[in-house]
């Protein structure tokens, strides 16, 4: 840990024990003390800039006063000049929390230079425009949010001009279709904007902000067409209080409208402009600044989703009702406006998870003093805070962002891990002040997993073993001690075998074992602890031992496979005899016999499968029977393991032994059935399908950006479609019979062991909630690529009728991944 | 944002090659322009060399205990996207796992986003490392360490018990003391077959 420590907010320069070592003898310096050295003005103000408002101890106005200076001063290093504009618009969209104080700097800078801001509006306008044609969003936002926090030296109107425009887009956007996502992102991007126009220029525009927001109103207020698919709980039918999350424009419309009731004080947000009434020259200064017009931003007509699929968002706090208010209220802008610039920094700085982390913990030095109650105070310690004072916990309110990410549907921005090693880091930096407030986001989150959307109490399972798993496995178990004797299909306690298993796989039993109190022993039996399975025909009373003995000494041999064939023969012709599927109960004995052969490590096994993938594959292909047998033996012979399972499967589906039917087959049919319907509550049957599930439309979106690119693959595209389809359909037949308690498996029983029942009906009902999710999903995608390709073509078309276009389109993508 | 990817962020990107890696390419291709020199017309030297990582798939991953097993590379690097290929890094001699290993994704960009995200966490806690590498060849997997195993393991002061306890040159040394700690460290860790 430590070493990596060291280049925490670096990472560019490897760290090597060795050289620091020699280093570390001669480092009695040879040269003497260090030559001071003034670093050129660029560099310094490059450098100041960078870390502007890291720095808690240092006066935000003195900052930003000495860094314009700075600039100011140097006018005429042609360099300077040169890269301030280019830093400031890019600091703006890398590091979105430091944008207010970028643009105090600006301000003061326009006093000493005005021109400087005719440069920069000029810069940031013709980027406005691009990445509005572009559907980057995001940037838009971020820019956006620049301009607003320089509305006091813009003339006229300053940004409403662009946000009216804005909002027509908007308007047309959202009468022509209620699924539609982008006005909705339009609607969100005015509303986040508005409130530094109003900290920017007090007093001025509450008419204008009045007059627009009347008109968002109606957008935001309409629930969106889309909320339920992206909504995180899952209530169950009946519940007393099933909480609707609230809509991110819905709740940022009634906010701002508290704002502007309360004259818009905005009391989170930073001033840095502003500066103290001893300050008279600097304040005088700053009131008599040249005043600048906005070049003028034109929206092209149609306006695009942008790179990313763009869905309503809702508000998601793992903090909510705590009794002490540890992050903002839902009914203060505060709540919305932070929450915006930690999210855009998180997603931003993916490429550097230790400054993302690092800004989090640092999140009070960019919002406005006493926004937040001292970091690290512990939480029982908030109710002592006398009132006017804040509560929020600066660390509360960070996590909570982060965990917005890992449970936003349909997905978030970057892989899952990110998020996670987000939260593994700013607990590195700042142990102390963090893990308590995991501590609380994990207690509710175990409490509330069985209301979770399945998809989301899966990825907390996820996360949270990842995350013990960087912290020596230690978590107090002992509080949920009484769930280890609730029966295995009830939520809780399927949680606790699921993040077990995880806990195993990235560690071992043994281990785990050994961070657990006494009554979850029980759940790692001994088989756990052993590396290799057993061999089941080491048994001279399992059936075909002898048989299962041969063939897995002529797998070792690796002899010809006509020895094996005989060996087949005769288990078939014994099992024709006994009465048995002849051709299931050689697929079990052969496919047991590769997987024993292959049994010390998965790279054993791969190369075992990649020897008789043949005749496995004509296994597979005899009937569905013997296929869904191939996944049956593996299951079984890996049972102590269930993830070395997953794996071979998978690869079994690269390699088209198994298909994605077999796999939904054998879970949803053959093993649900058989255990009348609780395997649903089991994790790894949920990974299997879910991780199959996914493979299969991942494949489909491959094919499908291929196809729009080059014509000649959309029969095979449109093959996978057709296929994918299929699957989901299947998901949902097997489902719907267990989620409404039709399946012949329960009604059968009647052994009136109803409240398995009851859980088995429910986790029927969660299921079914991701799988048609994930085919809605995957049928919005198809539906905007076919958009996205009958786009493009028009704009080719019309190239080639300008006569402009470089001709044919050459794609050369790099290959395709099997 | 045209031309972002040239400019040099406002902060350092994770998914970098390390430094070992760059030295020791600039030093290979130094050594081979040597050799090369002279047949070689300097047309062919003007020529910007290819990036060799600019779409690797592979990363060298680091620091493993001894006692990781593949199935727990799987379990962890999985997380950023299906593995096509591991190789588990072994003993020239004992032909046993000596700490390091190649993950190979079906994309580059799985690569990068491990690069961002699991290099430098940890597994089988320890903090691992990775680095981007223009791929695996055959005999790579094994140690070039004197005694078979890494070179790091070799002169190692500190005792790692995930790494063999102390360097191998040095346990060589201490042959006789050796024998008990050894004896613990494997009912620690209580693996070994």
């Amino acid at each position: 840990m430590a070493d990596y420590d060291r280049r925490s907010g670096g990472g560019g320069s490897s760290y090597n024990p060795k050289k620091r070592r020699y280093r570390d003898d001669d480092d009695y310096d040879r040269r003497g003390p260090r030559r001071r050295f003034d670093a050129p003005p660029h560099v310094r103000v490059r450098k100041q800039l960078i870390a502007i408002a890291e720095n808690p101890m240092r006066p935000w106005h003195e900052e930003v006063q000495a860094i314009a200076n700075l600039f100011t001063d140097n006018w005429d290093d042609e360099l300077l000049r040169s890269n301030f504009v280019d830093l400031v618009l890019q600091l703006t969209v890398e590091q979105p929390l430091k944008t207010p104080f970028l643009a105090a700097v600006v301000l003061v800078a326009n006093g000493n230079k005005p021109e400087v801001v005719d440069m920069l509006l000029a810069k940031v306008a013709g980027l406005v425009e691009e990445n509005i044609k572009a559907g980057e969003w995001r940037d838009v936002k971020l820019h956006l949010k620049l301009l607003a926090c320089l509305q006091g030296c813009l003339e006229g109107e300053g940004v409403f001009p662009v946000l009216e425009g804005l909002f027509e887009r908007a308007v047309d956007l959202q009468t022509a279709s209620s699924e539609d996502t982008i006005g909705t992102e339009i609607v969100k991007i005015i509303l986040l904007t508005l409130p530094y126009v109003m900290v920017a220029a007090p007093g001025q525009w509450a008419q204008k902000a009045a007059d627009l927001m009347e008109k968002t109103e109606i957008i935001a207020s309409e629930p969106h067409a889309l909320q339920t698919l992206i909504e995180p709980y899952h209530p169950e039918t009946g519940d007393e209080n099933p909480t609707q999350s609230q809509s991110l424009i819905g709740l940022l419309q009634t906010q701002l409208q508290n704002e502007a009731n309360n004259g818009w004080t905005l009391a989170c947000l930073p001033r840095p402009w502003e500066f103290p009434l001893n300050e008279v020259e600097q304040r005088s200064k700053l009131d008599d600044a040249v005043k600048h017009a906005l070049p003028t931003i034109t929206i092209p007509p149609t306006v695009i989703a942008g790179p990313r699929p763009l869905f309503p968002e809702v508000y998601f706090s793992v903090y909510a009702n705590q009794g002490v208010e540890s992050v903002p209220p839902l009914t203060n802008a505060a709540a919305s406006l932070i929450r915006d610039a930690l999210l855009d920094t998180i997603n931003v700085l993916h490429f550097n998870r230790n400054v993302t982390a690092r800004s989090l913990i640092d999140i009070d030095c960019y919002f406005a003093p006493r926004t937040f109650a001292a970091r690290a105070t512990p939480f029982d310690k908030l109710r002592d805070i006398e009132p006017p004072k804040s509560t929020w916990k600066p660390e509360d309110v960070a996590v909570d962002a982060v965990f917005s990410q890992i449970f936003q549907l349909p997905s978030p921005e970057h892989k899952l891990v990110y998020y996670h090693s987000v939260l593994t880091e700013a607990c590195k930096l700042a142990p102390a002040a963090i893990a308590p407030s995991l501590g609380r986001a994990i207690r509710y989150l175990y409490r509330n997993s069985p209301r979770l959307d399945l998809e989301l109490a899966y990825r907390f399972m996820d996360w949270f073993s990842h995350h013990l798993s960087n912290f020596g496995f230690t978590w107090k178990w002992t509080e949920w001690v009484d769930d280890v004797y609730l029966p295995d299909v009830h939520p809780r306690k399927a949680f606790i075998a699921g993040a077990l298993d995880r806990e195993i796989r990235l560690s071992f039993a043994q281990r785990i074992k050994g961070t657990l109190p006494d009554p979850y022993k029980e759940m790692i039996g001994p088989e756990k602890e052993q590396d290799v399975p057993d061999f089941k025909f080491a048994n001279d009373d399992t059936p075909f031992a002898a048989e299962g003995r041969e063939i897995a000494a002529l797998l070792k041999r690796k002899a010809p496979d006509e020895e094996i064939e005989a060996v087949i023969q005769r288990i078939q012709s014994v099992a024709i005899d006994r009465d048995l599927d002849a051709l299931v109960a050689s697929t079990d004995v052969f496919v047991t016999c590769v997987l024993h052969v292959g049994s010390k490590s998965l790279s054993h096994v791969l190369a075992a499968i990649e020897r008789t993938k043949d005749r496995l594959t004509s296994l597979g292909a005899a009937s569905d029977a013997a296929r869904t047998q191939i996944i049956a033996a593996t299951m079984a012979f890996w049972s102590a393991h269930p993830g070395v399972a997953l794996r071979i499967i998978e690869k079994l589906l690269n390699y088209s032994i198994l298909m994605p039917e077999t796999v939904i087959n054998w879970a949803l049919l053959a093993r649900a059935g058989s255990t009348r319907g609780e395997a649903l509550s089991v994790s790894y049957i949920y990974e299997l399908v879910f991780n199959t599930v996914v493979k299969v439309t991942n494949r489909v979106r491959q094919l499908a950006m291929k196809a729009s690119s080059a014509p000649e693959n959309a029969d095979e595209s449109a093959g996978s479609i057709k296929q994918m389809r299929a699957l989901f359909a299947a998901i949902e037949d097997a489902l719907a019979s267990w989620a409404t308690g039709s399946k012949d498996e329960m009604i059968e029983t009647g052994e009136g062991d109803s409240s398995n029942e009851k859980f088995v009906r429910r986790w029927g009902e969660r299921w079914l909630r991701v799988f048609r999710r994930r085919a809605a999903i995957e049928e919005a995608f198809l539906v905007e690529a076919e958009k996205e390709r009958a786009r493009k073509a028009e704009e080719e078309a019309q190239n080639g009728n300008d006569g402009e276009g470089p001709g044919e389109k050459m794609n050369t993508e790099g290959e395709e991944v099997a | 944002m045209r031309g972002s990817e040239q400019r040099r962020a406002t902060v350092d990107r994770l998914d970098q090659p390390s430094a070992y890696f760059n030295s020791r390419h600039k030093r290979r291709r130094f050594e081979k322009e040597q050799r090369d020199g002279d047949e070689d017309t300097n047309m062919q030297n003007d020529q910007p060399e290819e990036d060799p990582l600019k779409n690797a798939t592979t990363l060298y991953v680091g620091n493993l205990s001894f006692y990781t097993t593949e199935e727990q590379v799987y379990e962890l690097f999985s997380k950023c996207g299906e593995i096509k290929r591991l190789v588990m890094g072994l003993d020239r001699f004992t032909k046993t796992p000596c700490g390091f290993c190649f993950v190979e994704y079906y994309t580059h960009q799985d690569a990068l986003d491990c690069m961002k995200y699991i290099g430098g966490t940890k597994l089988d806690e320890r903090i691992i490392r990775t680095d981007l590498d223009p791929g695996f060849t055959e005999g790579r997997q094994y140690g070039r360490g004197k005694s078979g195993g890494q070179v790091r393991d070799e002169y190692r002061e500190d005792y790692d018990e995930g790494r063999g306890g102390l360097g191998r040159a040095i346990q060589a040394a201490r042959m006789r003391e050796r024998e008990g700690r050894d004896y613990d460290d494997d009912m620690q860790y209580g693996r070994l077959k």
